[in-house]
């Protein structure tokens, strides 16, 4: 059972420009998606579509097997957003937060929210407006999972957030996800974060989606680097998916073995002195697939 | 909101307390006969520095209700709420109109007040008719302004602030005591069509983006 399928998704905006013309893709129930891809590809839109702000302009989003533009209540309460910014009710208090989703939420799990939000210190009168950033996503992160939901969404969690805020995140998801048939959409702009948190990835690109287990996608695409004494230009094709240079040391990245690209780029005219293939990070990976700008 | 209304309950009072004393004064100045003959055969409203009043409370409110929550976004938050969107805007609406009322209901009993006590009953009783065209003025108002603050299209929202402006604008034409009395009941309807509006233009809030 998947816990959200989008089929033939069209999106285009007012002014006619097109977002996307025919995405698929689904994520299992059960399972940690993070989607990944450089400013302005869209990412903010498909979020939008899966939270339900947006209604396609043609084909189907599926959240917990629900239209996602027009989910019913019973539906929504088996969905936490964690919206991007950390958006809350800053007027409210701690234990006025607790009290107003607690009437909202009938599976509500109050020890939840004050086992999360107790670890702050703070007083229940403490407004969520004068917290911290850091502060304020902990009071969002204990709403959401105190409504103890099938499907997590989360829009640039790690947005504003320090490492020891991050950390607590990527715990607190952990044991989440522990929990029988729980599901988590996840973006973020810190991508090591992503790499410690998710077994499937999305990589969306000028309209098109990349969906790859994160093992297998670790294991079979490559970063080779070897040293040139001229700047070099390469022209992107089947076997080199991306290319960096600074200064003498070049990057390229590949899904092919290291012989196979050695003789590629020999072909090319250029010397690979001393190609050996380095061990790289998710973030290395997404430059290396997506390009820098 | 709470602020604005605190406000609003305090700005309305003073204009209420300002009528009073304006009566009273005119009644002390000017021969209590002549009082009489403007208010009663000129039709000359007494009180009737007080009828934008509640058009620009219904402003306020809704400004100080709903512009926080779009600037912020924080609107997404309540559309997940797991209840129907209409529902929860319903909610939200009966707020801010409970807030309206209350601010309304305090007017008429000053100014209501502020008649008994130098006209006969009568006269007294002709502070509701009268004011009610401008009390519908403010919920048309309070209701519109939500309506163009979650309308996503800028030539909608052109389009609903004319029409209601146009509505709230008839509301002021007339003159004299209870000069609407007889199309109150039909002019009521103005605002369950207004509140189809607003469910309208939520809808298109959540499906045009929601921010």
């Amino acid at each position: 059972m998947n816990a959200i399928e989008v089929h033939h998704l069209r999106q285009q905006y007012d002014k006619g420009r097109v977002i996307y013309e025919d995405l698929n893709f689904s994520v299992a129930e059960g399972s940690i998606c993070g989607l990944l891809g450089k400013n302005g590809q869209g990412k903010t839109t498909l979020v939008n579509i899966l939270m339900g702000f947006l209604k396609p302009s043609g084909g189907e989003c599926l959240v917990l097997g629900e239209k996602s533009h027009d989910l019913p209540a019973t539906t929504r309460n088996r969905i936490g957003l964690l919206h991007e910014g950390h958006l809350a009710y800053e007027f409210m208090t701690i234990n006025q937060t607790e009290k107003f989703y607690r009437g909202c939420y009938p599976n509500w799990e109050a020890e939840t929210f004050f086992d999360l939000v107790g670890k702050m210190g703070l007083s229940g009168d403490h407004k969520v407006g004068n917290m911290s950033c850091g502060q304020r996503s902990q009071v969002v992160l204990g709403v959401i999972l105190a409504q103890n939901p099938d499907l997590l969404i989360l829009d640039d969690y790690s947005m504003g957030l320090d490492a020891g805020y991050r950390r607590l995140f990527l715990d607190v998801l952990h044991d989440f996800v522990a929990g029988d048939g729980k599901t988590i959409f996840v973006t973020s702009h810190i991508v090591q974060d992503l790499e410690q948190l998710v077994d499937t990835m999305i990589f969306i690109d000028q309209g098109e989606i990349m969906q790859t287990d994160l093992e297998e996608f670790m294991g079979s695409f490559h970063q080779y680097v070897f040293n040139a004494d001229s700047e070099l230009q390469f022209k992107k094709d089947d076997l080199i998916i991306g290319f960096e240079q600074r200064n003498e040391k070049v990057s390229v990245y590949s899904f092919a073995g290291m012989e196979l690209v050695e003789q590629h780029i020999k072909d090319m005219g250029i010397s690979p002195d001393n190609i050996h293939k380095v061990k790289m990070t998710l973030e290395d990976a997404f430059i290396g697939l997506m390009g820098k700008y | 909101m709470q602020r604005y209304f605190i406000a609003a309950m305090v700005v309305n009072f003073a204009i209420c307390i300002k009528i009073f004393f304006g009566i009273r004064q005119q009644l002390r100045a000017e021969h209590a006969e002549m009082v009489w003959y403007q208010a009663i055969h000129l039709h000359s409203v007494l009180y009737d520095s007080i009828q934008h009043l509640p058009l620009l409370t219904g402003l306020t409110l809704a400004a100080a209700q709903f512009i926080p929550e779009m600037l912020g976004g924080r609107l997404r938050i309540s559309l997940h709420l797991p209840m129907k969107r209409d529902i929860m805007l319903l909610y939200s609406i009966i707020c801010g109109l409970l807030l309206y009322l209350a601010v309304c209901v305090m007017n008429l009993l000053m100014i209501g007040m502020t008649m008994r006590m130098y006209f006969p009953m009568e006269v007294a009783a002709t502070v509701l008719p009268t004011m009610a065209p401008w009390i519908l003025a403010g919920l048309l108002a309070y209701l519109g302004s939500i309506t163009v603050l979650l309308e996503p299209s800028w030539p909608r929202r052109i389009f609903i602030l004319i029409v209601f402006a146009i509505l709230a604008y008839m509301l002021f034409t007339g003159i004299g005591y209870s000069w609407f009395a007889p199309a109150l009941c039909l002019l009521m309807l103005l605002v369950p069509l207004s509140l189809l509006t607003v469910f309208e233009s939520g809808r298109r809030f959540q499906e045009k983006g929601g921010s």
